[in-house]
């Protein structure tokens, strides 16, 4: 189903981002991180607000120049071979947003266009009602609910069958049933063949639907691997247990390790 | 990674580019301002300089045919408002919304996301020249050889590119789409009155001097000579290296300062 199928045979991650440095100005945002992603796995990366995880996105998406490391994405470069990543991944961004004036029929041609995917005018409107949007064919993007707008954004990011689909804080603003209905989908991905690198507040959320996590804080990697191990290793960390209420969940060990201020 | 992979995850460019020319296509032509701008203004300083025509305004050059001053000045009016205010805007305002954003991480070219939008802002400037001339030749009673409006759509694509020059410095120079208006306005209020009132010669010789070589001066000064069939001087060669001198400014500022986010 994918654009590339997986490949039993295919050979290392499907993305390595290796020591990448991302600054704005005097500030850095991303302090050398490095994380590795396997083929149909779904990674998490958490951290709070300003820890660097929107940035390190963008520099695999290609929308920000890093100062310093790579991210290698199926082989290729994200600087270097810019257009051969963004052919191969998926994208939500954070805040999507499509022209006003087009209908969300509209926005799908488009979007099919742009990753060479030929759609007859009633594939499109197939995958638009698999989605549940099917009487919103002629509506907007700006008039559809957010619930509606993040499934929308979601069929769009995968509509190219990407090996990788990055999504920046895909369930922020979404009702328990959207939310469910959307990890469900990320599932289906999943099996399909795809990977995914997602970015969430939700610790519940990572903890279910991670194979495995990165908990970064201030640019730099603090912590990696599947929830259960992360909890098994940092339960007996004093950080960890002076923040615990009974069992130690992810969310302990992520606040314990990143600290209990609030941030903006 | 395979180098069959590799050819086939690539889109072909023209379906790329087709598909952003059909969406920015229907965009402008969904949006009331920018269908008021490129069609409704130019077609109302017509219809209001046609009323006036009888009473001997600028037209009134000799050799001139009969309402070339006035369909000249709709058409600049109509190639400024569209090319400068309406094209400046909406490229701000889906630069606040994050479109640009959205269109950047596709496998589409950078350039080829403005060159789309800079295209079809042509195109309707071709279609609105086309209406506004022959509208002008039923309004003003003449009539217009195929090579003058030949002239008159080779002048307009040249004043349509240098106004989206200026367009294009204006979003590059200034951030936030509500600037960007306001900006926009304030220059559009500017090149009008200096061009019109310096062109018309009111003001004295130097300052219509000054004037021939600002954008509105330099537009009026083709159009009529294109509607005139005026033989080539020195006041064409001014208008035609104003108005390279603006395009090369105006799309080296705005290609240089632009910004894809309005962060």
């Amino acid at each position: 189903m994918f654009m590339t199928e997986p490949n039993a045979e295919a050979q290392g991650p499907i993305l390595d981002v290796t020591d990448l440095v991302v600054a704005y100005g005097n500030r850095t945002a991303v302090d050398g991180i490095s994380f590795q992603i396997k083929r149909g796995e779904i990674f998490g990366l958490l951290g709070p607000n300003g820890a660097g995880k929107t940035s390190t996105l963008s520099a695999i998406e290609g929308l920000v120049k890093p100062g310093g490391g790579t991210a290698i994405i199926d082989g290729y470069d994200a600087q270097r071979q810019a257009t051969d990543v963004r052919a191969r991944l998926g994208v939500q961004l954070q805040a999507s947003s499509f022209q006003s004036e087009l209908t969300i029929e509209q926005i799908v041609q488009l979007y099919a266009g742009l990753y060479g995917v030929r759609l007859s005018r009633q594939a499109i409107v197939d995958r638009i009602r698999e989605i549940g949007l099917g009487d919103e064919l002629g509506k907007r993007f700006k008039s559809l609910s957010g619930g509606q707008q993040q499934r929308l954004s979601l069929l769009i990011a995968v509509v190219h069958r990407p090996i990788l689909l990055l999504l920046d804080e895909p369930t922020s603003g979404l009702d328990p049933q959207s939310r469910r209905q959307l990890w469900d989908r990320i599932e289906k991905l999943r099996h399909d063949g795809g990977s995914i690198l997602l970015t969430t507040h939700s610790m519940e959320e990572a903890q279910s639907v991670c194979d495995r996590v990165a908990i970064i804080d201030h640019g730099k990697v603090l912590a990696i691997d599947t929830p259960e191990l992360l909890i098994k290793k940092y339960k007996t960390d004093p950080r960890v247990k002076a923040v615990a209420r009974g069992a130690v969940t992810l969310e302990d060990v992520f606040i314990g390790l990143t600290g209990s201020e609030i941030r903006d | 990674m395979t180098d069959s992979t590799l050819t086939s995850t690539r889109p072909p460019f023209g379906m790329v580019f087709g598909s952003l020319f059909r969406a920015d296509f229907t965009v402008l032509l969904r949006s009331v301002r920018m269908i008021a701008l490129n069609l409704a203004l130019p077609i109302i300083v017509l219809i209001i300089f046609s009323l006036h025509s009888g009473q001997g305004n600028g037209s009134a050059a000799a050799g001139l045919t009969a309402g070339g001053f006035d369909i000249g000045l709709a058409l600049t009016y109509g190639l400024m408002s569209s090319s400068l205010i309406g094209y400046s805007i909406t490229v701000a305002r889906d630069r606040d919304a994050g479109v640009f954003q959205r269109l950047r991480v596709t496998p589409a070219p950078t350039w080829a996301i403005m060159a789309s939008r800079v295209l079809v802002q042509l195109v309707v400037n071709l279609i609105m020249t086309v209406i506004v001339i022959v509208l002008g030749a039923i309004l003003f009673k003449t009539t217009f050889s195929f090579g003058q409006y030949l002239l008159v759509a080779g002048v307009a694509l040249l004043g349509g590119i240098m106004f989206l020059a200026i367009g294009q410095a204006v979003v590059g120079l200034v951030r936030s789409a509500t600037a960007v208006n306001a900006v926009g306005r304030v220059l559009y209020v500017i090149l009008l009155l200096l061009g019109l009132l310096g062109s018309s010669g009111l003001l004295g010789d130097t300052v219509k001097s000054i004037a021939d070589w600002t954008p509105v001066g330099a537009m009026i000064n083709l159009f009529e000579s294109a509607l005139s069939l005026a033989a080539w001087g020195s006041d064409q060669t001014t208008a035609i290296i104003a108005i390279a001198i603006y395009i090369v400014v105006g799309a080296f500022i705005g290609i240089r300062w632009f910004r894809w986010d309005s962060r």
